[in-house]
């Protein structure tokens, strides 16, 4: 390859199907993910605009032995069907935890983003993340299939909660559970093979001169998120083989009878599960930093440690597992180890908030979409991480375990914090993806609604949490039933302005006013994607980029 | 910078000590290395491997005694040996060195990898004209030797402030030879 490749410009001449379903491009698997991910949120909405349906009033109306029912029938005959919740709430649970938010965030904004701000031409492995990305949607479709095939109780479906605990998971008859596992089995082998890309990019792959304290703190986030990734999820495919082999070849790593221990399960998942939360926030971070930065028109303050803050949150988040596992039966000095643990959490935590506020300090704020969901964030992010300092406290935990108190608490940290962040890189990134505007009063539309919709949802629940009402459950007493009611009003908003969010954003992408600068926010706005067209050319950085449009002095 | 010029000496003063190894009948008066920039320096893989290694340990520590232990240790093994070669084969990927050698009638370009390729290109150096290509090229400031069979890139993978440089030192050497 030593000859001179002078005219060597290749055009874009890729059919549709060669694009997008052979595509080793980052950017278009990026936008592949950023699809998948809303369309698999859609369905999960869907579960959870049916289960607040269903406990907007007390007894049962919707989910009947006799049949699902879209409106309730007072005049025929509706015997509860528990198996029916109990499989909405897990499929819920895992459709969010593994098939939405990580794609979103880490395969869709990580795959497009992250290798533009360190001015990468690409993956390490670019045929890798194709496969990464098809064996996250064969995982999805493992999922879906998994509610509809022959499960436990006579029923369809697997309804042993998203943290498939056994014994529950290994007794559930069926295969709906082993379709599950195998779902989960692929989501997590997809995300592996993802988080070895992105380290493998993030690591080897910088442009020359930009040193790992020079990296912009969006693709440090992936780069974190990644590594957690890397570290937690072998742990939980282990723990999910054993629980098959348990359930299909009658080993018994989790049976008692065998001498196996189902507490120890609890502690692999969680050793999983607890990171998880991290995969799920950290991007999110990543994403507010770049947009707090570029609308108060002033450099992040304390970039260095932002970046340590994300390591430290990172590390801490495998010594803290336990925390959710309070009532098993831990000694008095294993419980005040975990207790103490988490409460260090909140200084990093606290170090990242506070330099959101020191940025926003004195800066020229411009409350544009991504501001305002930016903003959102900071508020429902802070609210959910203070109740996490209270549930931290093993003794107090006896009292809100199970409740709704904590339902509340990783809402406002997951949908609240997570969506919010996803949010804000939509509109912030919509035109640099697409080429086209997102019409401004829509997008403060959505937000309003959103943010209104959400809270008027999660909040009531900690009051509810209070009051004692335990989570799972399909009906509830009469005494719960005010603030619940007042629960589904907000989950219904909130759908609706997630439906109109998705027309806004077709609309956008058909007929949005067309961009033509590079960079349509400001100068603040100063990592290397800002240098590219809208949307960028399919090859990017195959030349390296040059220095100045990327190391701004002031940054640091 | 990713390239390496040794044996800078002025022709016609071959046996100077400092220019002991190049000048000689069959010796060559230059010779520049090239090769592309990597980010991971060889400690900082060890580190990252170590730190993997020790914080995915973690649950291990915790299980030992249960049959547990050994339903997971083949996960953890196996993730430490995924993220290990790959960053291996990206270290391959960029195991690229381009290697101009000039004698006084006689000049060589041998490009090694990536994966054991290899490309060699023959000259004479009197015949020998490199071009920078402002814009024309597949990136700014392409630099391509023109003479012997065909014409050849050279460091199209630096980054373009080096390619200038490069240009500018590959000129002067091949004018002092004329």
């Amino acid at each position: 390859m030593a000859d001179a490749a002078l005219h060597g410009h290749d055009h874009d001449q890729r059919g549709f199907f060669t694009r997008w379903f052979m595509s080793t491009n980052h950017k278009d698997i990026g936008i592949l993910y950023l699809f998948a991910g809303g369309l698999v949120g859609l369905i999960s909405v869907i579960f959870t605009v049916y289960m607040r349906m269903e406990l907007m009033n007390p007894g049962v109306q919707y989910m009947c032995d006799e049949g699902m029912r879209l409106l309730a029938d007072a005049g025929s005959e509706c015997t509860p069907n528990g198996h029916l919740w109990n499989v909405l709430i897990t499929g819920h649970g895992i459709l969010m935890m593994f098939f939405v938010v990580i794609p979103a965030l880490f395969g869709g904004f990580g795959n497009y983003f992250m290798p533009l701000q360190i001015g990468a031409p690409d993956m390490a492995f670019p045929r890798m993340n194709n496969l990464s990305f098809w064996m996250f949607v064969a995982g999805t479709s493992l999922a879906v299939a998994s509610v509809f095939s022959p499960g436990g109780n006579g029923l369809q479906g697997s309804g042993v909660g998203w943290v498939l605990y056994p014994p529950l998971s290994t007794r559930e008859e069926g295969y709906s559970m082993d379709l599950a596992i195998f779902a989960v089995h692929l989501s997590g082998a997809s995300s592996i093979l993802g988080a070895i890309n992105m380290i493998t990019t993030f690591l080897n792959m910088r442009t020359p001169g930009m040193t790992l304290h020079k990296v912009p703190l969006f693709a440090w986030s992936i780069f974190v998120t990644a590594w957690l990734i890397l570290l937690a999820l072998p742990v939980l495919a282990g723990a999910i083989t054993m629980l098959l082999t348990d359930r299909n070849f009658g080993t018994t790593f989790f049976d008692p009878a065998g001498g196996g221990d189902p507490i120890l399960y609890q502690h692999i998942l969680w050793f999983f599960g607890h990171p998880e939360v991290y995969i799920i926030i950290l991007p999110a971070f990543g994403i507010i930093s770049q947009v707090i930065a570029t609308f108060s028109k002033k450099p992040i303050f304390g970039y260095l440690p932002m970046v340590y803050a994300m390591v430290a949150i990172g590390v801490l988040g495998f010594v803290v597992w336990a925390h959710h596992m309070y009532t098993v039966g831990m000694s008095l000095t294993q419980q005040s180890y975990f207790m103490l643990a988490t409460m260090v959490i909140a200084v990093p935590t606290g170090i990242k908030i506070f330099s959101w506020i020191a940025t926003m300090w004195g800066g020229s704020i411009e409350l544009k979409t991504p501001m305002l969901w930016a903003f959102g964030f900071l508020f429902l992010f802070t609210v959910g991480g203070v109740t996490g300092i209270v549930l931290s406290q093993a003794g107090v935990d006896r009292v809100y375990h199970d409740t709704y108190y904590v339902v509340a608490h990783f809402h406002y940290v997951m949908s609240l914090g997570a969506v919010f962040g996803i949010f804000a890189g939509v509109y912030f990134w919509f035109g640099k993806m697409t080429g086209r505007e997102y019409p401004e009063w829509a997008g403060k539309l959505h937000f309003w609604a959103m943010f209104i919709g959400a809270n008027l949802t999660f909040f009531p629940q900690h009051f509810l949490g209070r009051q004692g009402m335990p989570r799972r459950y399909i009906d509830y007493p009469e005494a719960f039933a005010y603030w619940n009611k007042i629960s589904s009003y907000g989950a219904f908003l909130s759908f609706a302005s997630f439906v109109f969010f998705i027309g806004v954003m077709f609309y956008s992408m058909r007929y949005g006013r067309k961009i033509t600068v590079n960079n349509y926010w400001n100068e603040y706005a100063d990592t290397l994607e800002w240098t590219l067209p809208c949307p960028p050319p399919e090859h990017t950085f195959e030349q390296l980029p040059k220095r100045a449009d990327w190391d701004k002095g002031h940054a640091h | 910078m990713p390239y390496k010029i040794s044996g800078i000496s002025h022709p016609t003063a071959p046996g100077k000590s400092g220019a002991a190894e190049v000048g000689g009948p069959d010796r060559p008066l230059h010779q520049i290395t090239l090769w592309p920039h990597r980010s991971l320096h060889r400690t900082g893989f060890a580190w990252f491997i170590g730190c993997t290694a020790a914080m995915i340990a973690l649950p291990l520590f915790t299980l030992i005694g249960s049959p547990v232990f050994w339903g997971l240790l083949p996960f953890i093994l196996l993730t430490i040996a995924a993220i290990w070669l790959a960053l291996q084969d990206s270290y391959s990927d960029g195991d690229i060195t381009e290697c101009l050698t000039i004698w006084p009638d006689k000049m060589t370009l041998v490009r090694q990898g990536p994966r054991n390729k290899q490309a060699r290109w023959d000259a004479n150096p009197y015949w020998v004209t490199p071009v920078l290509h402002a814009n024309d090229g597949p990136v700014p400031n392409y630099i391509t030797l023109r003479g012997g069979d065909r014409e050849v890139e050279l460091g199209a993978f630096l980054s373009e402030p080096e390619r200038v440089a490069l240009f500018n030192d590959t000129r002067d050497l091949i004018r002092r030879l004329h």
